[in-house]
């Protein structure tokens, strides 16, 4: 009866409400969650003096939430673990580690979308409110462990990026990315949670450790059904194959800083959840789950590489790309080993800063020219070299050209298949990389190769080049950082590689899943 | 006059109204009706959990504070849900999912 219990000890403590803070409920573990709903608040409250007073100090306020957010996360790692709110929250190290992975795209999100939104006219106030919601949404989501928590932080992480899809207002595009993105998402929530009802009436708890335990004594064809239930929402979450169809649509209908945070923060959240759930949660269908998600990783690499092939425009070979990135971050997944988490984790780090970086420039280009068609960048060197630059070092990263940061985190992924023996996996991995490559190049090959005869209408009446107005440093800053730590970061890459493996030394339950997976591996 | 009810009766229930819901989010074309349908399924989801609350969990309640959570999130979703629909209407002045087809599928 430990929950009696705490039961007892919170009635004890009603009496000094600080010690209930410290003694029940934990509540540190969720402090950088409370500088950003701090620094949401205080947004909002800016909001109400006016749009100019807004445009003036709610960017330093988003940067003091998240900054003070990722610092108290710092403060956490390796901290000795206790679950917080009776076992709902649980700030492991792979909960801290996706969590800062989730703040710091927030935060260059939030960089890159000063100008852009400025542009098309719409209020800065509630759109950096709303995505710092879908923020904390997904912050929670990577330390839930709690069907409860888990539903509650889900849907505040989606309810906020439908909002955000759907920002510009006037923009028919836009609605319907969000209409679609909507009625996906919670046809996707609702099937999640009948899958979480079955399994509460299957163990008769919510908490995934208990469930987990459950479901090792007596593992039934119900609960089959409800790992299908749930295993959809997870890859509806991370945009896999065949639960992509959403992904498309909503990246070229939405804002692209909206896309940015979705393809980084949202998927890294997701991939979070998934760990917890499938890990965590369903250790009895290790076999079953693995067997489905090797379909899905195949799936998603194979088409959103080839896929991705045929576009035209930025925004959607980004997230087919995208579609295919997630498919390579499975592999970690399915692999189980201590390489293979510790693979993701480092993937997922470095996907963040060359995503970002390329949506950086992008955002930059339509902001300069207001189009997103890959045939408009033909012959962009001669007059704009960053953008070239930054945008060449970012996809050669994405596409796993060595020294870039992408290389040494691609690399590893097969390295970790490859021991674990996923020979499937790998193979079809290398294959869709050298297909990736050629999608890559060949936009790199249109904004450098072009003779300047041959340039686009749009580049050649290029505007010239200022970075004085409102907005432009902060995205100059960030598409700097990104580019620099994607190019260099292949050479730093060691301190990446022993955090990686330290977040997943400091997480029980994937030493525990190791473990057992050892285990079965000799006998 | 019946007796007490097996649990198999409600969960049968909870299975036909979620799979009505399902039915009703392929098939519907008016956008209000697809969100209606997820409504029900939701709905579907919360006979379930006070269900196997009262049937299984005993003092404890958890599935009940479950399902308060649900009707609450359904709540939002559902506010949001409406609030895209109308600034997609003001753009394209109709509900049918048909033609909501700027964005290829």
């Amino acid at each position: 009866m430990p929950l009696l219990g705490v039961i007892f000890l919170s009635t004890q403590a009603m009496t000094a409400p600080g010690e209930l803070l410290n003694l029940a409920l934990n509540a540190g573990a969720v402090a950088p969650e409370g500088a950003v709903l701090l620094a949401m608040l205080a947004t909002l409250l800016v909001d109400l003096a006016g749009e100019r007073v807004a445009a003036r100090w709610v960017p330093p306020i988003c940067y003091l939430g998240l900054g003070v957010a990722l610092v108290l996360l710092a403060l956490q790692w390796n901290a000795p673990l206790e679950p917080s709110f009776l076992g709902a929250f649980l700030a492991d190290n792979l909960a801290i580690a996706f969590r800062a992975i989730v703040a710091l795209s927030t935060l260059l999100s939030l960089l890159i979308s000063w100008r852009y939104a400025e542009q098309s006219g719409t209020p800065v106030g509630e759109y950096a409110a709303i995505l710092l919601a879908a923020t904390l949404g997904a912050m929670l989501l990577c330390g839930s462990t709690d069907l409860v928590s888990v539903f509650v932080s889900l849907e505040t992480l989606s309810v906020a990026s439908y909002l955000l899809s759907g920002y510009m207002k006037g923009d028919a595009r836009s609605s319907e990315a969000a209409l679609k993105y909507l009625l996906i998402g919670s046809a996707a929530a609702a099937v999640f949670l009948y899958g979480a009802s079955l399994l509460y009436g299957l163990s008769g708890s919510t908490s995934l450790e208990t469930i987990g335990i459950a479901l090792l004594t007596s593992p039934t064809p119900l609960a089959a059904l409800a790992l299908v239930f749930v295993l959809a929402t997870v890859a509806f979450k991370i945009a896999a194959v065949p639960f992509h169809q959403w992904t498309p649509d909503v990246y070229e209908g939405s804002p692209t800083p909206v896309v940015a945070f979705l393809s980084v923060g949202s998927k890294a959240a997701g991939f979070a959840l998934a760990l917890r759930l499938l890990v965590g949660c369903f250790g009895a269908f290790d076999t079953q789950w693995k067997l489905l998600f090797t379909v899905l990783a195949v799936l998603s690499m194979t088409l959103g590489n080839v896929v991705a092939l045929a576009q035209t425009s930025m925004k959607r070979m980004l997230a087919y790309s995208s579609i295919g990135q997630a498919g390579f971050v499975m592999i970690g997944l399915v692999c189980g080993t201590k390489d293979g988490f510790a693979a993701m984790v480092l993937y997922m780090a470095a996907y963040l800063f060359m995503n970002l970086g390329a949506f950086a420039c992008i955002i930059l280009f339509s902001i300069r020219t207001g189009s997103d068609r890959i045939a408009d960048y033909a012959g962009l060197y001669q007059k704009d070299p960053l953008i070239t630059l930054g945008l060449s070092l970012c996809l050669l990263s994405l596409g796993g050209i060595p020294p870039m940061l992408g290389f040494f985190g691609k690399i590893y992924l097969f390295f970790a298949g490859w021991a674990d023996q996923q020979y499937l996996l790998v193979v079809v991995g290398l294959v869709t990389s050298v297909i990736s490559i050629y999608y890559y190049i060949s936009v790199i090959k249109m904004m450098v190769v072009k003779e300047p005869q041959e340039a686009s209408e749009i580049v050649k009446d290029y505007p010239p080049i200022q970075w004085k107005t409102l907005g432009m440093p902060p995205l100059r800053i960030a598409l700097v950082g990104c580019v620099l730590f994607t190019a260099v970061g292949g050479i730093l890459s060691n301190p990446l590689f022993q955090w990686a493996n330290s977040a997943v030394a400091g997480t029980p339950l994937l030493l525990e899943a190791i473990a057992t997976g050892s285990e079965r591996a000799l006998g | 006059m019946f007796g007490p009810l097996p649990i198999q009766a409600f969960l049968l229930l909870a299975a036909l109204l979620f799979c009505i819901g399902v039915w009703g989010l392929i098939n519907s074309r008016n956008a209000v009706r697809v969100l209606m349908s997820i409504e029900l399924m939701l709905n579907a989801v919360n006979i379930n959990l006070m269900t196997f609350s009262s049937y299984l969990d005993g003092d404890l309640i958890r599935g009940q504070v479950f399902a308060v959570f649900v009707i609450t999130v359904a709540a939002a979703e559902a506010a949001v849900g409406l609030a895209i629909l109308l600034s997609l209407y003001r753009n394209r002045v109709t509900v049918d999912m048909e033609r909501f087809n700027l964005l290829r599928w």
